[in-house]
């Protein structure tokens, strides 16, 4: 599916440009690291390293989606907790960062995100695990 | 107390990255008050549609995390300023566990760190906090490891 155009809620930047479903559960988020992303000419003025948080970013929206997808109109899911994430490679400009994503559910309203994030070189760049807090709003809340 | 002027001669971070506003209180070695303003006029909420609900508005987690991290980063980098350590390399995140997140931020709201540092241990800095906004606690943080990064390949061609 196509990365969505319009932002629907608060973030740093489009974290996702092309999401591949890989089997039940499993999803692979692409993203291209650029330097003229927003905020990234701050980090740092003089070389561009993708932030770590953009990463949890990347994986976060990539789940959202599945989720809001997957739950129908109104479902939201947002951040409950970060239970660990490891980042063990920078990603600069020109890499592209693929995020592979296991959602499990744990119960109805939570969902456990476990994903592993590889450069194009293959280099595992973070290994993070999220849960994700999922409930239904009313869409003109 | 530090001014966002002081804040930028510690951190490499700068606009619209640099997530700390001003250090209220800080003990070297110890622990740190840092605040954060949060207004709609941040890029974060570019491009909203008009009809998004108020739960679209909450701060995002990662920029939290980031200002939070760079809370942190002030303490570590002042303590070894004042010690007259040296500090070289790339500031980064190394990791982090155990953050739960228990509220949220909107545009008006003030977030105000409070980190301690645990352990330095050559070019990592152990660290755990809290960022409360009001008398809320939105999030803690059982650990989170900052790095200075030596690698050469990181440094501007």
């Amino acid at each position: 599916m196509a990365a969505s155009t319009v932002r629907a809620f608060a973030a740093p930047l489009d974290a996702v440009d092309r999401i591949e479903d890989r089997a039940a559960g499993v999803i692979e988020a692409v993203k291209d690291i650029v330097a003229d992303d927003p905020y990234l000419g701050g980090h740092y003025p003089d070389f561009t390293i993708y932030p770590g948080v953009f990463t949890i970013e990347t994986v976060y929206q990539a789940a959202r989606r599945a989720i809001e997808e997957r739950g129908g109109p109104g479902t939201r899911a947002e951040i409950a907790a970060i239970a660990s994430v490891r980042f063990s490679a920078p990603l600069l400009p020109g890499d592209v960062l693929r995020a592979t994503c296991e959602l499990t559910d744990l119960d109805p309203s939570r969902v456990r995100v476990k994903a592993r994030c590889r450069r194009g070189d293959g280099r595992t760049s973070a290994q993070l695990t999220l849960e994700l807090l999922v409930h239904k709003e009313n869409a003109d809340a | 107390m530090l001014e966002h002027a002081d804040i930028k001669r510690i951190l490499p971070h700068r606009h619209p990255i640099l997530q700390v506003d001003r250090v209220l209180e800080l003990d070297p070695g110890n622990r740190i008050v840092a605040t954060k303003a949060v207004t709609g006029a941040e890029p974060c909420y570019v491009g909203l549609p008009a009809e998004a609900p108020a739960s679209a508005y909450a701060y995002p987690v990662s920029l939290l995390v980031e200002s939070l991290g760079q809370a942190g980063g002030i303490l570590w980098l002042h303590t070894a300023a004042q010690r007259a350590e040296p500090v070289t390399g790339t500031l980064i995140f190394g990791s982090a566990r155990d953050l739960t997140l228990t509220g949220h931020a909107y545009p008006g709201d003030v977030l105000r760190h409070v980190v301690h540092l645990e352990l330095v241990k050559g070019d990592n800095a152990f660290m755990r906090g809290e960022t409360w906004v009001g008398d809320t606690r939105i999030a803690t943080v059982g650990e989170i490891l900052a790095v200075l990064r030596q690698d050469t390949t990181l440094v501007p061609a």
